[in-house]
């Protein structure tokens, strides 16, 4: 499954240079004449970015532009809301849900229990167990009695969590390293280049499936004392994540490298050179801005990666611990019972495939708006 | 030519170190000492000497990782901790062969569906023919293989449940013996394998031949009034290949990894499972030789799709 870290279609790091849309650009000032070329070059920064703020009605800018491609996209835009969907129902999912269905007698403790108690992903009916989708358990229960809806929007949570902190780490690093490589070249580039192979050798996945594997346990220890984390089996995510960053940067790293080789030999760049810029603000006022897009399509491709590999890893019993939930951890817990309670099994792995799909179309969609020309 | 490869090889072992290194130390800075929690409750300080002593980790760990290293090289992976008087090589070398053979069978399949598959992709662009095909194909290549192997595994449970049958859900016959009884579980992990890695060669050799028709040449071939079959044949196909070649060697590397959800949820005794086993079991000397094993399939991947490359698309000698 690893493959897909590496996709092919994005290996090329030359896509989205930005000089032929520059290009389109002064063409597109001339013939609608609303900016005089002479406005554009007496205003400081006018020379690389005529974008955002002082563009008029009829001149849209790249982004504008790639917005409009991707809101165009259809199947782009309905995988955007799924996702969306399934971003808001995990968040706001359980407190509705803990709050509709009447009181219930409990055969445990022989007391009656409301829905807080028994819709809360924690909880154990022990005589309600393996239950198909009813009014009291919407999505049935699991083999210890526990509220599948329940879980499962935890584990919804449990993985976007991961995907975000995954992209924070892996966006951060891999541009600043990335651009640093890319525009001074020497030993940064010289390290880079020789970890990313070390990293490229691993195959997938096994470095994370190393890592957790090692010092999972002492994870566990050591982060559940953290308050929001808490002890509820999800202190070995902070691990997971820190794992899946560690082998998704280096790729982040040598697209936003190859843009940013682009970008240094681009002429914007060496009249800023002339005027006396300096290297650090030729960074970041001009060089980074540029990666905007190319980083954004990189980051929602890699999206769907770090979502199967926190889902694998919990499958393989090396993420998310027993009380807490998964979607892997779901589709672990039910693999034992296939045949006798197919439904366990077929829930979480339907919503991970939906998800995983929505991401891959977004994906999709996103790179064939921000750059057009890797289209067939 | 020979520079080229030469460079690459050296490039190479210097990523063996690197992958090497990096394990060694994963090891090292384990938490727990494997040999205190060996012994267990029968704590004896002298015998607890002595096997820190005969696993060499009394050692500075430059000595160690070079004792390691040094091992490696003569084909020793060293000694496993939770199962002792069991070198990590004899514990590795029944599960090797098993997963070869998964990999071998998957990748042929995938080549021989896949490559044509995106070739009449290509060749019927933007028709029904390659929207369906297509669409499947980014589906299968979107999809986490244990999705596969678990909807895999719910077919043949309600096939078995509604004929009859009784396939098997789990496990694996000998190795590299295909009579009936050998043959009938290797089937279904085998195709939902190749399903995924077919998905990858078709979405490839589709771009890669699509970007071979819009060249100049083949205009002009057409242009001269040649067949179409030749064109498609002599002039495009040859040049469409370059790239898989190379995506052809990752995948010699890759094929192991990939099989790791699917040795897990189909029960295979393969590599796979005997790395996960030894990370439960805190073995980590096993768990280091699979890392290790596996980061030089990927590597040797390299290194053949490297030449491939070369001899397929002389052009590259240049760089």
């Amino acid at each position: 499954m690893d493959t897909k870290d590496h996709n092919p279609d994005l290996t090329n790091p030359g896509v989205m240079t930005p000089d032929t849309t520059m290009g389109n650009f002064a063409i597109g000032y001339e013939l609608d004449g609303t900016i005089t070329r002479d406005a554009h070059v007496t205003s400081p920064e006018g020379m690389e970015v005529p974008q955002g703020e002082q563009q008029t009605k009829k001149t849209a800018t790249p982004l504008q532009e790639s917005l409009r491609r991707l809101r165009r996209d259809k199947r782009a835009m309905i995988s955007l809301s799924v996702i969306l969907l399934f971003i808001l129902i995990p968040i706001f999912g359980p407190l509705i849900y803990q709050h509709i269905g009447g009181p219930y007698t409990s055969s445990v403790c022989n007391c009656q229990i409301g829905p807080n108690v028994y819709h809360n992903p924690y909880h154990q009916e022990l005589d309600r167990l393996d239950e198909l989708p009813s009014s009291q358990y919407w999505l049935g229960t699991d083999a210890i009695g526990r509220d599948s809806l329940a879980r499962l929007m935890q584990g919804m949570l449990v993985s976007f969590m991961v995907a975000i902190m995954v992209e924070i780490v892996d966006i951060g690093l891999g541009v600043s390293i990335g651009v640093l490589a890319g525009f001074y070249g020497g030993w940064i580039d010289q390290v880079l280049a020789r970890f990313t192979d070390i990293m490229f050798a691993f195959p997938g996945l096994l470095f994370a499936i190393l890592l957790t594997g090692i010092f999972g346990s002492q994870a566990d220890s050591a982060f559940s004392s953290i308050p929001i984390i808490g002890a509820n089996g999800n202190a070995r995510l902070i691990l997971v994540s820190l794992a899946l960053a560690i082998t998704a940067w280096p790729l982040m790293a040598r697209y936003v490298r190859g843009q940013s080789l682009q970008l240094k030999e681009q002429q914007f760049i060496e009249a800023a050179h002339t005027s006396g810029t300096s290297n650090t603000r030729i960074i970041w006022r001009h060089i980074t801005p540029n990666l905007f897009s190319i980083v954004v399509v990189a980051a929602t491709l890699n999206l769907s990666a770090t979502i199967i590999g926190e889902a694998g890893l919990s499958l393989l019993g090396l993420g998310v611990q027993a009380p807490g939930s998964s979607i892997g951890l779901m589709i672990s817990d039910a693999s034992g019972s296939i045949a006798v309670h197919p439904w366990e099994i077929i829930l979480p792995s339907l919503m991970l495939t939906i998800i995983v799909l929505a991401f891959c179309f977004l994906g999709d969609g996103m790179r064939d708006a921000f750059d057009p020309r890797s289209k067939d | 030519m020979s520079q080229f490869l030469i460079k690459r090889f050296i490039g190479l072992i210097f990523v063996v170190i690197g992958v090497t290194f990096i394990t060694f130390l994963l090891g090292y800075f384990a938490p727990g000492d494997p040999i205190r929690g060996l012994l267990g409750n029968h704590f004896d300080p002298h015998l607890y000497a002595n096997l820190r002593h005969s696993y060499g980790l009394d050692l500075p760990w430059y000595q160690q990782y070079w004792n390691y290293l040094s091992g490696l090289f003569r084909g020793n992976f060293g000694y496993s901790f939770a199962q002792q008087n069991r070198s990590v090589w004899d514990i590795l070398k029944d599960g090797v062969p098993v997963s070869f053979e998964l990999g071998f069978w998957a990748l042929l399949l995938a080549l021989i569906a896949g490559v044509p598959l995106g070739i009449i992709s290509a060749l019927r662009a933007n028709t029904w023919v390659d929207t369906v095909n297509m669409g499947t194909m980014l589906i299968l290549y979107a999809l986490p293989a244990f999705v596969l192997a678990i909807f895999a595994q719910l077919f043949i449970v309600w096939i078995d449940t509604h004929s009859g049958l009784s396939w098997p859900v789990a496990g694996w016959g000998n190795v590299w013996q295909y009579d009936w009884n050998n043959l009938q579980p290797k089937i279904v992990p085998i195709l939902v394998f190749a399903a995924t890695e077919t998905a990858l060669y078709a979405r490839l050799a589709r771009n890669s031949m699509l970007e071979v028709l819009r060249q100049d040449y083949v205009r002009t071939a057409r242009a001269k009034g040649m067949r179409e079959r030749t064109v498609i044949y002599r002039h495009s196909l040859r040049n469409a290949m370059i790239p898989l070649v190379t995506i052809f060697g990752l995948s010699i590397g890759l094929l192991v990894t990939g099989a790791f959800f699917i040795e897990t949820i189909f029960n295979i005794p393969g590599i796979a499972q005997i790395s996960i086993t030894s990370i439960n079991a805190r073995d980590y000397p096993v768990m280091q030789a699979t890392v290790v094993l596996l980061a030089v399939a990927v590597v040797i991947g390299n290194l053949i799709s490297d030449i491939l490359y070369s001899v397929v698309d002389p052009r590259i000698k240049a760089s």
